[in-house]
């Protein structure tokens, strides 16, 4: 019902900070309790079996709230089950990414003063009221849930009076952070549209768990009231829990349809930098643009692009770099353009990306320390990496990072920064005015020992079956004694072209000797020999060549 | 040199030794290394205390008017009452002596001493800006802000999260009245936002004959007309460039709106269909309307390092609405290679203050982008002298009494816009401008994520509530403006 890599995709929409304005700050706004709850929980969601694990244990212990208000005594076990059913809604909520996690903290934040108030003795009336106020200012306005259940304690005199005197507390304090402008809108002071992403509309729902409860208790009291056998109570409220599954699964598949979740798995390998993991998870639909550009950078993180494209059903360059009209958001196509070298581009998004659902987004202000530890902006890089190191997670990352600063010696030296510099030496244009191989030539021409910028140009245009531009590209980069040796998919993209060349028009004809000269092996030859019989014979004897570029050639549209 | 040692240990002496007060100090010939540099700036008697960190290595004390103050956590701090006793203690000249002494292996170095100058004329208290990550594309949260100067105080006059994160820009006021305001909202709930006097009024500013929605306010002094421009404004990134972003514009006019007719008119002057017109703003006397205009240049962005602006003024009759027949060039900036943007003319309308760069109009943008002066008494043009550093400084505007002037500067760490004021003379010299204070600067600059943009003095408080206008954007349809007849 809950994608563990959806919950752990919200570890990257939001970066708790061991630091006290920010906590200060996040605790002073209506709800911020709740909100600050759910982000220093979700800081941990990194893993997703963590944050399936942790998800679990909330709404276990929301369960246990649950029942313990509910309970009449520590042997009322009958209603258990009954007590599963809001937990089973607020679990298939949270497969909404929109939904903010303190959706589920501030429900518990309820849930815990519904406790309290059971176990008050005294002025109940008083104490109800201020634990509404409390509650509301700081969980936000789960405090009406508590408002509504409260009054449907076990035994609790006057429940009608009680519960307009607390709905009325809460109403007061939701209009006074409407007028305040504490919160947007009426419906933002009094529903769960609170816990919603900023006027997106948010799915009815999302209202379940909030009706779930108070009829949970309602059944509870009806339990009581019928004097119903403790069986018959115990399977009804199981009954119920199971049919609870049904809508709940329901919105879980709807929301799978709507946000899918391979996006979120492709971003936890990228982020954990398990290239072999993300290659997996690409394998299941390698043909669709975006799994590919995924799947493509993790050859290429591997050191294995050009070696192991044409393993994968690949279609154009699309697969390599699909670019978007909004790249504002699109944090995969950052890592892509960093893959790629063209640490530029991927600043471009980066630096828009900074910001995700509930803070900043921690692989977003990673690139951008990177790219300004590059370009030797360390003022700016000192800002972000000091951001990361009020985070436990990220500060060894930028700890480690911060001897970089101001030491242009050690950032040419490193591997990742000093690469990155180089490209940045390329002349001066527009971010992705034309197409991302204007940009790449460049950067290949200031940095020419880039080898994933070097593959990734070499791939782009044999995806797009450009064999011209092939043929000068190999020519530019692979001609001196110290290039790489020529991937094998190129020598046979080569091999083809000097074959087909002489019978095509506007082609200037080349044949074997040029391609030798240019890093093509006698075995690419043979085996295009071999290629060509398996052509004449037939469709079946073509299988074996499968991964080969003459096969993508002729038999893949694009 | 020996009357200075003879000071420092005389100073040094009256400090009692126990508490780790310096009992004597050798005179070290290097400038105190602090932040912000207040050293040798000229500030408003009424500007909130301005507290500073040394950046030097070891334990520091300052020594200020005979009393010693330590560092609290890194800070020297200095309560309201304590920052006004030692004003009020300044010398005939109007400075404050301060002196940083800082205990190395047990022995104790003095700094080279520094003066803040402690100006006559008081600083509009109040003043607001957008605080808003320098990024142009994505953010997440961003509001107008008001900051009390006389203290710490910062109060919120709107935040896009209660517009569904939308975007909210070119807040302007009519001669720093808290009370005339405007500003616009953009995508979801946007709208040219007028706040006159309590009332609040959403107008959609798109016509049949303009080329957008009205950008870029100034108010007539009468507040009886808004100028704006329309401008077919976009963005790109640059590859490897010290000037991260370019924006620029396709098309641009400018026109004058009225706040009674909700109408809007220009002059064929204004609006030329080879021209590039933006930035207008009015002369305090209302008959003139200054505006930036460049040859019109494209294909855009091929051509952006071509498009230069000039200063122009054309005649405005607030009768009628009408305009003069010709066009004024104040500055040929274009001839001298370069681009003018953000003309702003003093109060008393001697001065006219913008921002100079190479090429374009978005100066926040580009690393050369100064800050220049015109005396319009006798057109001479001049780069404001210690004002300006290597990396930008850009959007400006006049106290109400045009004695202070604050910009936004990106000379700290080449990104993060902060806000500088600059006491400006008779004659129209400004003095080394000074950061907007905080409790904690080192702080409170370093984790600050969000560029100040756009700040503009107020005379008071902007009481406008942010609910009437979340409510406005939210509900009301908005008022179509119109094109005069």
């Amino acid at each position: 019902m809950v994608n563990p890599f959806a919950l752990a995709y919200r570890e990257q929409q939001q970066l708790f900070l061991f630091d006290k304005t920010y906590i200060w700050g996040t605790f002073l706004k209506v709800g911020g309790l709740a909100t600050l709850l759910a982000r220093f929980i979700v800081q941990f969601f990194w893993n997703p079996t963590i944050a399936l694990i942790l998800t679990l244990l909330l709404l276990a212990l929301s369960v246990w709230m649950t029942w313990v208000f509910a309970r009449e005594s520590r042997k009322d076990w009958k209603i258990l089950p009954l007590c599963l059913v809001p937990a089973v809604m607020l679990g298939a909520s949270l497969a909404d990414n929109r939904i903010h996690f303190e959706y589920l903290t501030a429900f518990m934040l309820a849930q815990a003063g519904l406790v309290a108030y059971k176990n008050i003795c005294s002025r109940r009336i008083l104490w109800g009221v201020i634990i509404t106020i409390v509650l509301y200012f700081t969980a936000g306005p789960a405090a009406i849930l508590f408002a509504v259940c409260a009054a449907l304690r076990p035994s609790e005199k006057h429940p009608a009076e009680r519960a307009v005197v607390f709905l009325s507390t809460a109403a007061a304090c939701g209009l006074i952070a409407c007028l305040t402008a504490a919160v947007p809108t009426w419906a933002d002071a009094f529903t769960p549209a609170f816990y919603f992403d900023l006027d997106a509309g948010s799915p009815a729902f999302h209202w379940a768990a909030w009706i779930a409860l108070p009829v949970s208790l309602l059944l509870r009291v009806l339990i009581r009231s019928v004097r119903l056998n403790r069986w018959i109570a115990f399977v009804s409220g199981l009954a119920l829990a199971a049919l609870a599954l049904i809508p709940a699964e329901r919105f879980s598949n709807r929301i799978e349809q709507e946000q899918p979740s391979l996006a979120y798995i492709f971003e936890y390998y990228t982020n954990n930098e398990d290239w072999d993991g993300l290659i997996k998870a690409c394998e299941k639909a390698p043909w669709l643009p975006r799994t590919a550009n995924y799947l493509n950078m993790a050859l290429s993180r591997k050191g294995e692009l050009a070696e192991r494209l044409l393993d994968y059903n690949q279609r154009g360059a699309d697969a390599l770099v699909m670019v978007t009209r909004d790249r504002a958001v699109d944090v995969a196509q950052a890592h892509i353009m960093m893959a790629m070298g063209n640490v530029a581009a991927a600043q471009d998004v980066a630096f828009n990306a900074l910001y995700s659902l509930n803070g900043y987004c921690p692989a977003m202000v990673k690139i951008n320390a990177q790219v300004e530890l590059m370009r030797g902006s360390y003022e700016v890089a000192d800002k972000y990496l000091s951001l990361l190191e009020k985070a436990p997670r990220y500060r060894k990352w930028a700890r480690d990072h911060r001897s970089f600063l101001h030491d242009d010696a050690a950032v040419e030296a490193d591997p990742i920064l000093g690469n990155g510099r180089r490209n940045l030496s390329a002349k001066n244009a527009f971010v992705m005015f034309t197409n991302p191989m204007s940009e790449l030539f460049p950067i290949l021409d200031a940095n020419p020992s880039d080898k994933r910028a070097l593959e990734y140009g070499l791939c782009y245009l044999l995806l797009a079956k450009d064999l011209n531009s092939v043929k000068h590209f190999i020519t530019d980069y692979y001609s001196s004694p110290d290039s790489l040796e020529l991937p094998r998919i190129a020598q046979e993209a080569m091999v083809f072209y000097s074959e087909y060349s002489r019978n095509m028009e506007g082609v200037e004809p080349f044949g074997m000797d040029w391609c030798y000269e240019h890093g093509v092996q006698p075995e690419t030859v043979a085996r295009f020999e071999e290629y060509q019989k398996a052509a004449v014979a037939g469709p079946v004897s073509l299988k074996r060549f499968r991964g080969t570029y003459w096969y993508y050639l002729i038999h893949t549209e694009i | 040199m020996m009357n200075r040692v003879f000071m420092i240990l005389a100073a040094a002496l009256t400090m009692v030794s126990c508490s780790g007060r310096p009992e004597s100090a050798t005179p070290i010939d290097e400038e105190a290394p602090i932040f912000p540099d207040y050293r040798e700036v000229t500030v408003p008697s009424n500007i909130a205390p301005l507290n500073f960190s040394f950046l030097g290595e070891g334990r520091a004390v300052l020594l200020v008017c005979g009393e010693v103050v330590r560092e609290r956590s890194g800070v020297f701090r200095f309560s309201s009452r304590g920052w006004k006793r030692l004003l009020s203690k300044r010398g005939e000249d109007g400075s404050v002596e301060f002196t940083i002494f800082t205990n190395k292996d047990g022995k104790w170095l003095s700094y080279n001493p520094f003066r803040i100058y402690i100006s006559p004329d008081p600083i509009d208290p109040w003043f607001s800006y957008r605080l808003i990550p320098p990024g142009y594309q994505g953010w997440q949260e961003m509001g107008i802000y008001q900051r009390d100067l006389e203290s710490y105080s910062e109060k919120t006059i709107m935040r896009n999260d209660l517009t569904g994160g939308n975007c909210l820009n070119c807040h302007t006021y009519r001669d720093g009245d808290p009370s005339k305001m405007v500003f616009h909202a953009r995508s979801s709930f946007g709208g040219t936002v007028v706040v006159n006097e309590g009332k609040i009024e959403k107008l959609n500013t798109k016509t049949d004959s303009t080329i957008s929605a009205l950008v870029y306010p100034f108010w007539h002094p009468s507040g009886e007309y808004i100028a704006f421009s329309v401008n077919k404004t976009l963005q790109a990134f640059h590859n490897h460039d010290a000037n991260r972003i370019e924006v620029y514009d396709e098309a641009s006019d400018v026109v004058v709106y009225n706040v009674r007719t909700h109408e809007i008119a220009w002059s064929p002057l204004t609006k030329a269909e080879d021209r590039f017109e933006t930035f207008p703003t009015f002369s305090p006397d209302g008959k003139w309307l200054y505006f930036c205009s460049a040859e019109a240049v494209g294909p855009m962005p091929d051509k952006y390092k071509e498009a230069r602006y000039g200063l122009y003024r054309i005649a405005f009759n607030p009768g009628d609405m009408s305009f003069g027949d010709s066009l004024e060039c104040v500055y040929d900036a274009p001839a001298e290679g370069a681009s003018v943007s953000f003309p702003r003319v003093s109060p008393d309308g001697r001065f006219l203050c913008f921002t100079r760069h190479g090429y374009g109009n978005f100066s926040i943008w580009h690393k050369d982008a100064d800050l220049w002066m015109v005396d319009l008494s006798d057109g001479s043009v001049r780069p404001m002298e210690g004002v300006n550093s290597s990396d930008v400084e850009s959007f400006h505007t006049w106290s109400s009494d045009g004695k202070w002037l604050v910009f936004s500067s990106r000379r700290d760490d080449g990104l993060y816009t902060k806000p500088y004021f600059t006491h400006i003379d008779a004659e129209g010299h400004a003095t080394k401008p000074f950061l907007l204070p905080q409790k904690d600067p080192t702080r409170y600059y370093k984790r600050l994520m969000k560029s100040y943009n756009l700040p503009a003095f107020t005379t008071g408080k902007v009481s406008v509530s942010k609910r009437g206008l979340t409510d406005v954007l939210r509900k009301s349809p908005g008022t179509d403006v119109g094109v005069k007849e």
